[in-house]
């Protein structure tokens, strides 16, 4: 188990994110992701573990949302330039907000008001496409019809612009929903992410199953 | 008596600038593509026939052809679709919001593509990009669109070939009141024209809730 220590998450805060201080140590602590931290400043400071014997990540993110111009969220992130699949079956521990959010991001930068794409699992069991498509511009969203709250799988598939959002219902296989494009550019951050959608919070969520394949998928363009 | 003599001289003048088809008031190319479109309406089948040229509703300037009437409020529409003509496997058919006429005006639509590709596609302010939401292809067809405005949410339900109608989720606008709502045809080409057979075409406002009374 791997858990960001306060100085390091100071440092976070503090925006000084690339700094040589904040490499965290050996490969593997963090599973297949190489960094954590928060984005936009939320005011609780949230954290990732990876439990490297049950290959589960638990996430704990605050942050007022992930939306219009400005983001607030717990991320753990690797960098890759060009095609991939990310793959995460996840769910929310405990009671909160309807729209808290968690899911798997593509990222052009750890702005607040970076360019992203993501598919999200909102508190509420709803998943959504969404995305900013231009540094500072406001997000846009594509909500798929409310169900119940539960073990979602949610596979994000980018083929040069295009980000696919499949789904998958308590343990069912997912299925291709809908895609959007989002022109990030060069190399990109792409991983897991957690929002309480409410300043005052945090909220945690149990990533399992979570599988990166980079390149373009045999079915995708 | 006066106010209904007033009513009566209004309604003549409106009629006079705009040919009522069907549900839609007004019948524009947008963009100006070189082949002119059309738009009639079949009194006796209900069925509009809709033809439109344009390189696309894409980027930041749009060619097509607009059926269109002005609307406020919330409402739901619906509309199938039928291509009559080949051609390009992005052409277009379509039920728009729209803020005006411009090449590059903010818009919405639940569009259906030539290959049987359902899309939802907006412009959140004028002279921007679009944005796409693109639906698995499901193959050619006889498509069912239906379109709700609520608010700033657009919900959107598709069917293909007579089955049940199947929403597919909802998005935010930014288009406010009044706002243009039609049908649009885009060929996805300069050098042709895409003909489009819209029936069962309805516009149903949704009454505002009551009033809470004390």
């Amino acid at each position: 188990m791997f858990r960001l220590t306060p100085i390091v998450q100071r440092i976070a805060l503090a925006g000084l994110l690339s700094v040589p201080v904040f490499a965290q140590g050996s490969s593997g602590q963090l599973g297949l992701f190489t960094q954590a931290a928060d984005i936009g400043h939320p005011a609780i400071a949230g954290s990732t573990t990876f439990d490297a014997a049950r290959g589960e990540y638990r996430m704990t993110g605050a942050g007022a949302n992930i939306w219009a111009k400005d983001d607030q969220f717990q991320f753990a992130w690797r960098e890759v330039t060009g095609d991939f699949t990310m793959t995460a079956t996840l769910h929310f521990l405990g009671e909160g907000n309807e729209h808290r959010k968690a899911g798997i991001m593509v990222r052009q930068s750890l702005d607040h008001d970076a360019a992203y794409g993501d598919v999200v699992l909102h508190g509420v069991g709803m998943p959504s496409l969404q995305w900013r498509a231009r540094q500072g511009e406001n997000t846009n969203t594509f909500d798929l019809p409310v169900e119940q709250p539960g073990t979602f799988t949610l596979k994000m598939v980018r083929t040069g612009v295009k980000t696919y959002l499949y789904v998958g219902r308590e343990g069912a296989p997912v299925k291709e929903i809908v895609h959007t494009e989002v022109s990030l550019q060069g190399p990109v951050l792409v991983g897991l992410f957690v929002c309480a959608h409410d300043p005052t919070k945090s909220e945690t969520v149990l990533f399992s199953n979570v599988t990166f394949q980079p390149g373009t998928p045999a079915a995708a363009e | 008596m006066r106010q209904v003599l007033l009513a009566c001289l209004l309604a003549a003048s409106l009629s006079a600038q705009s040919n009522t088809i069907g549900v839609f008031t007004h019948s524009d190319d947008v963009g100006a593509p070189p082949l002119k479109g059309s738009a009639t309406f079949d009194a006796a089948t209900s069925e509009y026939t809709v033809t439109g040229s344009g390189t696309d509703i894409w980027d930041r300037a749009d060619e097509f052809h607009y059926l269109w009437r002005e609307m406020s409020g919330n409402f739901i529409v619906t509309a199938t679709t039928r291509f009559v003509t080949g051609g390009n496997a992005h052409r277009k058919a379509s039920i728009m919001l729209r803020q005006s006429l411009d090449t590059d005006a903010p818009f919405l639509h639940l569009a259906i593509h030539g290959d049987g590709m359902p899309s939802v596609q907006f412009r959140s302010a004028k002279g921007d990009t679009v944005n796409t939401l693109d639906f698995p292809i499901e193959g050619p067809g006889v498509w069912t669109l239906k379109l709700q405005r609520q608010g700033s949410a657009v919900t959107v339900w598709t069917a293909k070939d007579g089955a049940a109608l199947v929403e597919r989720g909802s998005t935010q606008t930014t288009l406010g009141n009044p706002v243009m709502l039609g049908l649009a045809v885009a060929s996805h080409t300069r050098d042709a024209v895409n003909t489009v057979v819209f029936s069962h075409v309805s516009v149903e406002p949704i009454p505002a809730p009551a009033a809470a009374r004390p």
